[in-house]
């Protein structure tokens, strides 16, 4: 791998997000307006988090969670009993099916969202990149934003964010590159959780931090 | 052995028809099937006038009055074109259209159906490979495999071998260089089923499934072909 070339290509890219995030007006975004001026104020140099060996839990929920590691900070967590694999890939492909949100699904499952680096999550870490990658672009590039869920896609980026901040796996950190570039610059989604652009920004500048 | 090329543009399949049917024992036929529902009769007549226009009007004719080109009037999946597939009693399908195929469709052809994939299997499959193996600094090249439901993930493959790109000096001309490549690879992969000289490279799962690539990285990708092309030139010298 060109490591060199990734790194000169991702600095460039990092300055382009940062004036990005420069212009979210935390204004827009209601009780989350002081997290959006987080966002804006905290695109600081961070140590990326390990990726967990083991399934962690936590007393908080995902969305504080997002919101937390977006900005920088850890969330504590301690070991726990990991959840089946399968059966919940099962259920995310029927609701996928059933053209069903993922939000709840995901959201129940990934309150400590790292824990979607543990090895044993692979299969649902690709099933998340290929709705992403797939249906969700599909969607957007046949139609426009309005033809997705925006809730439910600002929480797959996020997600998909979260872990690459962790990994050398490039087609997690390019899903966001792909989507940065797809995203009109001035999308604001119309909906409960619109700050979830600002926290996958946020996210996103961690995940280019990595490769500069 | 009875070859069908499943196309949904005649010159594009012709290329391979003239390449395979150099193949010893081969006969090999055009299926011309409409991309979707909706446009079976605008495809009828684009394929004609592709039939006439850039085929070559004898040659077109010649292949009409042997047979060699079968039109299907609905598209791949339908119970019609299934039982007429079934009823030309083929051996191997050769893949040339944008269709992803169910079993149903494979199991119409004794072999199944080959796929020249523009990616070494079993590490690069899906989308944009050969950018994605620029990025990674790995070997570009082409891979025949048989076909399932699933995406590059049939299980047997024919042929996979490394291709020299750095000749080209875009992303678009090394695609469309490789992609010019298919009928050679399918000749190369029915020459070897016809001889039954194939060891079968088993397509496991240690691979990896490719997205589209971003522009980011496509630049990287065309950087990273521009440094091969140098080395290449500096090889050359030497």
């Amino acid at each position: 791998m060109k490591r060199e070339l990734i790194s000169e290509a991702v600095t460039l890219r990092l300055v382009d997000v940062r004036k990005r995030v420069e212009t979210l007006d935390p204004h827009h975004y209601g009780e989350l307006s002081k997290f959006v001026s987080g966002v804006k104020n905290g695109l600081v140099e961070y140590s990326p988090p390990a990726v967990p060996e083991a399934w962690l839990e936590t007393n908080g929920d995902c969305l504080g969670s997002l919101r937390a590691l977006s900005l920088g900070k850890s969330v504590s967590a301690h070991e726990g009993p990991q959840p089946p694999v399968e059966s919940f890939l099962q259920e995310l492909r029927k609701a996928a099916l059933e053209c069903r949100p993922f939000f709840d699904l995901l959201g129940e499952r990934y309150r400590y969202p790292l824990n979607l680096s543990v090895p044993a999550e692979e299969a649902i870490r690709e099933f998340i990149l290929m709705r992403l990658m797939v249906s969700f672009r599909g969607r957007i590039e046949k139609g426009s934003m309005a033809a997705v869920d925006a809730d439910d896609l600002l929480l797959l980026l996020n997600l998909v964010a979260v872990h690459a901040t962790m990994t050398t796996d490039l087609r997690f950190l390019d899903a966001l590159n792909y989507y940065y570039e797809l995203l009109p610059a001035a999308w604001h989604p119309n909906t409960n959780h619109a700050w979830l652009l600002a926290c996958y920004l946020g996210l996103y500048t961690r995940a280019l931090g990595l490769w500069r | 052995m009875r070859i069908g090329i499943l196309a949904n543009s005649f010159p594009a399949a012709v290329r391979i028809y003239d390449e395979v049917r150099k193949v010893a024992a081969s006969e090999v036929y055009v299926l011309l099937f409409p991309s979707n529902h909706e446009s079976q009769a605008r495809d009828l007549m684009r394929h004609l006038a592709r039939l006439i226009l850039k085929t070559g009007r004898w040659k077109s004719l010649r292949m009409i009055l042997a047979g060699r080109v079968v039109y299907f009037g609905k598209v791949l999946d339908d119970p019609q074109s299934l039982a007429r597939l079934k009823e030309l009693n083929l051996d191997l399908g050769l893949h040339k259209s944008g269709t992803i195929y169910r079993r149903g469709t494979i199991e119409c052809f004794r072999l199944g159906i080959l796929n020249a994939h523009i990616g070494l299997l079993p590490k690069y499959r899906g989308r944009s490979v050969m950018e994605w193996s620029l990025v990674q600094g790995d070997p570009i090249g082409i891979s025949v495999f048989f076909i399932d439901e699933g995406i590059d993930t049939g299980q047997q493959i024919v042929l996979s071998e490394a291709v020299d790109i750095s000749h080209c000096k875009s992303l678009r001309e090394a695609k469309q260089y490789l992609f010019d490549l298919d009928a050679t690879f399918y000749r190369r992969a029915v020459e070897k089923l016809n001889a039954g000289i194939v060891t079968y490279q088993s397509n496991e799962e240690s691979g990896r499934r490719y997205y589209v690539m971003s522009k980011l990285l496509q630049h990287v990708a065309q950087e990273n072909l521009a440094v091969s092309d140098r080395q290449s030139a500096i090889g050359n010298r030497q």
